[in-house]
């Protein structure tokens, strides 16, 4: 496919949305054509497993079709709300997973051993993408890496902690710092 | 947790998108956000700001049958998804009618309540509609016994159409829920709520996917 599934297809991908508040099936179709694959992405890396992650899209994209009537474009991105509604849904279905499972000691070293750099945002060509690079990049490393860590992988903090072996204490103020430090770089 | 601290509050709507905010407090921050859109707003700010760090990962095309699954569930044009749905309400006992009229008013002339029982008649929840119709507001009264890591998610049942969720209830305490147009909508045609039960932190795909455990009439003011 050589069509954008960018950050740039968001009017289309807004469009999309809008159509599928009036029910309309053959928006709805073409939305998760352009949209799915990326989504697919994040639910892949947070689950750890392809047919949990394939569920899981399901799921997100009956949400989507059942509450496209309660997104507001004037309060972001319609692409923001979908990888929203996929992270959110990994997040709770891999948290009661993990509650389940007596010491995720195992699946900590399986995502240690796949870890990528941070490949660059500038890339997409986008502003607001290149914006979020250089904010990103003016982190302090470890700030950084917790950030990253946490939002790829939807990792809390004592699993932050455990995964790169800091204390408890420094993950959580080096996160909200971090945090901090973004949003006042990514509004000025 | 309140929102006359903003920097306390924009941290909080970070770390929840983020994921590092867990366990009881995510819980809890998932309900104030669906009951405050001033929490709404800042949630979804910080979704805007990070959403591009998704971009850094490689698509992946879904294999062909997700579609064909998707398609299956939203099931065909229109309208018979709920039916289950309503006969299941209708198995349940229409109960609590009596009650509100003994019941202390909390919202300032609320326009609707509606008080769900249980089986054995004790009063649980109270609900009531603010008379402007921007929320409903729901009090634990009784001794509410919550299911362990499940929801207990709050419909509206409009005559002939799919039950439209209005959010959470609460285990303890009072909570507000604001409603949007579409959830204005459907109180305002009503005549019963229903509560079901439902994974934790709600229904995934927007229409009851649990047993209903209680149905309790609309009593308008």
């Amino acid at each position: 496919m050589a069509e954008s599934t960018g950050l740039d297809s968001e009017p289309e991908v807004a469009r999309l949305l809008a159509a599928c508040v009036r029910q309309d099936r053959q928006a709805f179709q073409r939305l998760y054509e352009l949209t799915s694959p990326r989504l697919l992405a994040c639910l892949i890396r947070l689950l750890r497993n392809r047919a949990l992650a394939e569920d899981a899209l399901q799921d997100v994209f009956i949400q989507v079709w059942n509450r496209a009537t309660q997104f507001q474009r004037d309060r972001g991105s319609s692409w923001a709300w979908l990888i929203a509604i996929a992270r959110y849904r990994a997040i709770d279905l891999q948290r009661r997973e993990r509650r389940l499972v007596a010491g995720g000691a195992e699946q900590f070293e399986a995502i240690a051993a796949d870890e990528e750099p941070h490949e660059s945002l500038m890339a997409l060509g986008h502003r607001a993408a290149a914006a979020l690079d250089n904010c990103l990049n003016a982190l302090q490393e470890r700030q950084r890496h917790c950030i990253l860590l946490s939002y790829q992988n939807g990792m809390t903090h004592a699993e932050v902690a455990d995964r790169i072996g800091e204390p408890l204490g420094s993950v959580k103020s080096w996160i909200r710092r971090g945090l901090a430090a973004l949003r006042r770089c990514l509004e000025s | 947790m309140n929102r006359n601290n903003p920097d306390i509050l924009d941290l909080l709507a970070a770390e929840f998108v983020l994921g590092t905010l867990a366990g009881a407090a995510r819980r809890r921050f998932e309900r104030w956000r669906g009951a405050d859109p001033f929490v709404e707003r800042r949630v979804r700010a910080w979704e805007d700001r990070l959403a591009g760090l998704a971009f850094q990962l490689e698509p992946v095309a879904p294999s062909p049958g997700v579609w064909a699954s998707i398609e299956r569930r939203i099931g065909p044009a229109q309208g018979s998804r709920w039916r289950a749905f309503a006969a299941a309400v209708a198995a349940v006992a229409v109960l609590g009618l009596g009650w509100f009229l003994w019941q202390e008013l909390r919202v300032a002339e609320p326009q609707a309540q509606a008080i769900i029982a249980s089986k054995a008649g004790e009063a649980l929840w109270r609900i009531e509609l603010a008379a402007d119709g921007e929320y409903v507001e729901v009090s634990a009264i009784g001794s509410v016994r919550y299911p362990d890591q499940r929801s207990l998610e709050l419909w509206a049942l409009p005559p002939e159409a799919a039950p439209v969720s209005l959010g959470l209830m609460p285990a303890s305490g009072r909570l507000r829920l604001a409603l949007d147009e579409r959830q204005r909508a459907a109180v305002g045609l009503a005549a019963n709520v229903a509560v079901s039960e439902e994974p934790l932190g709600g229904s995934p795909t927007g229409a009851p996917t649990g047993p209903v455990l209680y149905v309790a009439a609309i009593a308008r003011t």
